[in-house]
């Protein structure tokens, strides 16, 4: 071995001395400091934020573009007016306005996008103001010349940045859409406040518990809440006052016929200014700390032992299966609570047929039917569930914890097929606790589906969810660091498509492409056993590739 | 001889991420019973090393084993012979220390629960508190209990004692002697000298992902420059011609210089002067790494003075 011999250098002075350099370098004054901090917080928000805008936006001009392609007779346009005022439609949808207007048939979309703007809001928050704490990301930031309220400031002044240009997107674009210019701007400020106030939600809720999950956790209570007042206000006993009680029914007040726009305006913003104020007052406080009482870090007694991979496993999982198992169950008993009063109200349609051919939902006057129709959000829960599971799988990848396991006799398909399992698994109790309260919600009405019919309607959305799983772990393998987005924006795209799509005019075959389309409406219609087993074929395609690349891959931090 | 097999052989490892050669040709055998010290300036190509032998990297080309086993391709057979300790530790914030504990020895395979328990004690260590609330210094014991505990034959270490206070790293260093002594094989990378310096038997220098140096601490030592202090009466010693020497340092009655390879050309011309007091000393190991790490050789001095 040639050994090398470096030579001793003599002692060398720094390129700058620092005896006669001053203590301070540059002053810098309070508000450049804050402005930096707004930019680096701008940044941190900017591919989200754009893919959010893009897609919310563009989905929305997207529908007000083929508006009247789509009904182009009044026979069709009478039809879709039909839904106003229908429960179990404004259940769903939200309040529903003018619908034989261009600007009804936009806005009556918004009831859906504007949950997702309020998801959007909500998650943008916790990232910037809990998640980046936790992850220590604050801690250098919270050492140079900013306060923890100066901090906040920023990142809240940066989401009010992002949340401006989407006003302005949406605006824009609908009025070249031909949608009145009064309306489209009235609609991007509204949709804009809707992300703000729960962007102001998930501010909060980063200062109330030491945890992003949980400040996750808590911000969408607030938002099931929001959207459970919602669905209550559909309903035909319920006054009209209750559609302002949420801040997701306000949305269903901007179209001109109601003229309202000042006080959606006034309710945002004055729960706004409320949020930000709490907000502000709780932030000064310890990094890494909570306001509410966290509970102890020390655990007293026995504690069962971990006793292996597999009972990690289910420990990370049933907090989430937990969380969104009680989520999908609502849902479904929600919906079986409406069923009756949905299949009523459908069976009184002098339109019954052009409805039900256009939504491509059978039996609709039937509890079953409504049941059926209803469900796909049982689908879409179950399938965010599955790509949150895969995130999570690559979490423990991104953070290295995965390293303890496998340098460790332990390998790695084993530990990859084991989360899988177990997560599937717990799609599978999701789905029948969604079936059983489903049926539930059907009994406790008065107009009981089948107990059976009930639990069928339920496992009909297992196979989608573990597509979603699937497809998710082809990602883990092949594209580590995209998991997330990738994932996330699959389960959405598919649920958009099948949702906007046919607005859209959008070829058949494009259509087809949605999953969603293919679930059939059980207990209504028998499951499409074809479809079902395709999904869960691609499914375990997608777990084998995405194994096996994870087999021949580095191990990639975040 | 012939027939044993070193318990690590890298052979011609290399990692390229890109454009970035990480690690650049590797060629390092371990033997059983040794203890050996990996070494280098941050970015030298460590971690990369040691996540490679740990089956964690897949080498761009040549192999890394453990045992005679592929590193890469049969890792959970290698596994069963190792134990790892990483130079940060992340935990599962939700279960407490005690917890992670049982889990690691679950996966492993065994372990010696009364040893846990000694380590427990010794590292004066807190199980039951939830991972989210240990400090740097408590998150790296758990690694290095979890790691001890399982007596695997081969421990691989990544800056093991990071972030330990000075008691828990003299408590460190006993555990990683009694390994010695019970002849278990180390693989250790740390910028802690003593620790180095105490246990290890050889050293190997990285430095850009190169194999720069490598032998016993004996070796390196005896190959580099030796620094010599002394003083004078009367006239300097004259050193002009004198080969193997530099820095020389020769004012008011002071020498210090550094001396490499034979002394006697040095000791003969120092005899023509009046020296009344000498004194030589090897490098220690902090000097031999300033040697190693700096990399002003590929930089044209201006700098004197």
């Amino acid at each position: 071995m040639a050994i090398t011999l470096h030579r001793r250098q003599p002692e060398r002075p720094l390129a700058v001395t620092d005896a006669d350099q001053p203590l301070v370098i540059e002053a810098r004054s309070p508000a450049a400091v804050w402005w930096r901090t707004y930019v680096h917080n701008l940044r941190l928000l900017r591919n989200g934020a754009v893919a959010w805008i893009v897609g919310l936006a563009g989905i929305s001009w997207g529908v007000a573009v083929t508006f009247e392609d789509r009904y182009a007779t009044p026979e069709e346009l009478a039809a879709f007016a039909e839904f106003e005022g229908v429960p179990a439609f404004e259940a769903l949808l939200g309040r529903l306005v003018g619908l034989t207007t261009l600007e009804g048939g936009v806005l009556s979309r918004w009831g859906i996008f504007g949950v997702l703007a309020a998801i959007w809001g909500m998650l943008a928050a916790v990232r910037l103001l809990r998640r980046a704490e936790e992850a220590g990301h604050l801690e250098p930031l919270r050492a140079g010349a900013v306060s923890a309220r100066g901090l906040l400031s920023s990142a809240l002044a940066a989401m009010a940045t992002v949340f401006a240009l989407f006003a302005v997107a949406i605006g824009a674009t609908h009025t070249a859409a031909g949608m009145d210019a009064a309306t489209s701007w009235a609609l991007g400020g509204a949709a804009a406040l809707v992300a703000a106030t729960f962007a102001a939600a998930g501010a909060l809720a980063s200062q109330l518990t030491p945890s992003h999950r949980r400040a996750t956790g808590l911000v969408g209570i607030f938002l099931g809440l929001a959207l459970a007042v919602r669905i209550v206000a559909a309903a035909s006993a319920t006054p009209e006052w209750v559609w302002w009680a949420t801040p997701l029914g306000w949305l269903g007040f901007l179209h001109e016929l109601d003229q309202a726009r000042t006080a959606v305006f006034l309710a945002y913003l004055g729960l706004l200014a409320v949020l930000v104020a709490v907000t502000y007052l709780l932030a000064d406080r310890d990094l890494h700390a909570g306001r509410l009482a966290a509970g102890t870090d020390v655990v007293t007694g026995a504690r069962r032992p971990v006793t292996g991979q597999l009972d990690l496993a289910i420990r990370l999982t049933a907090g989430p299966a937990r969380t969104w198992g009680l989520v999908a169950g609502l849902v479904a008993l929600g919906f079986g609570l409406l069923a009756r009063d949905f299949s009523v109200a459908v069976a009184d349609l002098e339109t019954m047929a052009e409805l039900t051919a256009m939504l491509g939902y059978p039996a609709m006057d039937t509890p079953e039917g409504a049941l059926g129709f209803a469900f796909s959000w049982v689908g879409i829960v179950l399938a965010v569930f599955a790509a949150g599971q895969v995130v999570a799988v690559r979490d423990e990848e991104a953070t290295w914890r995965i390293e303890h396991l496998l340098v460790r006799p332990l390998g790695r398909i084993r530990w990859l097929v084991t989360r899988i399992v177990v997560a599937a698994a717990a799609i599978v109790l999701a789905a029948l606790v969604a079936g059983v309260l489903g049926w539930l919600g059907t009994a406790l009405v008065g107009a009981p589906v089948a107990f059976t019919d009930g639990l069928l309607a339920g496992i009909n959305m297992i196979p989608i969810a573990w597509l979603a799983l699937g497809v998710g772990v082809a990602v883990v393998g092949l594209a580590p660091r995209l998991t997330a987005p990738v994932t996330y924006a699959l389960v959405v795209g598919a649920y958009l498509l099948d949702f906007v799509g046919g607005m859209l005019e959008l070829p058949e075959a494009v259509l087809d492409l949605s999953p969603f389309r293919h679930l059939a409406a059980v207990p209504a219609a028998d499951v499409n056993v074809g479809a079902a087993l395709v999904m869960v074929a691609v499914g375990l395609a997608g777990v084998v590739v995405g194994a096996a690349a994870f087999r021949r891959r580095d191990l990639k931090e975040a | 001889m012939a027939t044993s097999i070193p318990v690590v052989r890298f052979d011609e490892t290399s990692k390229h991420f890109g454009e970035v050669v990480a690690l650049d040709k590797l060629t390092l055998e371990v033997g059983e019973g040794e203890i050996v010290g990996l070494l280098g300036p941050n970015g030298a190509g460590k971690t990369t090393t040691l996540r490679t032998l740990l089956g964690l990297m897949k080498p761009t080309s040549g192999r890394a084993e453990i045992f005679g086993l592929d590193a890469w391709s049969d890792p959970i057979a290698a596994h069963r012979q190792l134990a790892y300790i990483p130079g940060e530790f992340h935990v599962w914030p939700q279960l407490t220390g005690g917890q992670i504990l049982d889990l690691l020895g679950a996966v492993s395979g065994g372990y010696d629960a009364a040893y846990r328990d000694e380590l427990v004690e010794r590292f004066n260590f807190d199980p039951s508190k939830k991972g989210r609330s240990y400090s740097k210094g408590n998150r790296q014991k758990i690694a290095i209990i979890a790691a001890l505990m399982t007596r695997a034959p081969l421990l691989v270490m990544d800056e093991p004692s990071s972030g330990l206070d000075p008691l828990m790293e003299a408590t460190f260093q006993d555990c990683l002697r009694a390994a010695k002594a019970r002849g278990q094989t180390i693989l250790l990378s740390s910028h802690i000298l003593s620790e180095v310096e105490a246990v290890c038997d050889r050293v190997a220098v990285l430095r850009q992902g190169v194999l720069v140096e490598h032998g016993t601490l004996a070796d390196l030592r005896h190959l580099h420059a030796h620094t010599v202090e002394a003083t004078y009466v009367g006239q300097p010693p004259i050193l002009d011609d004198v080969a193997g020497i530099e820095d020389v340092y020769v004012q008011d009655g002071v020498i210090r210089l550094q001396v490499t390879g034979s002394t006697d050309p040095l000791l003969k011309a120092l005899a023509e002067a009046e020296v009344p007091s000498l004194q030589m000393r090897e490098p220690s190991l902090e000097e031999l790494f300033h040697a190693f790490y700096d990399e002003s050789e590929d930089v044209p001095a201006g700098t004197a003075g």
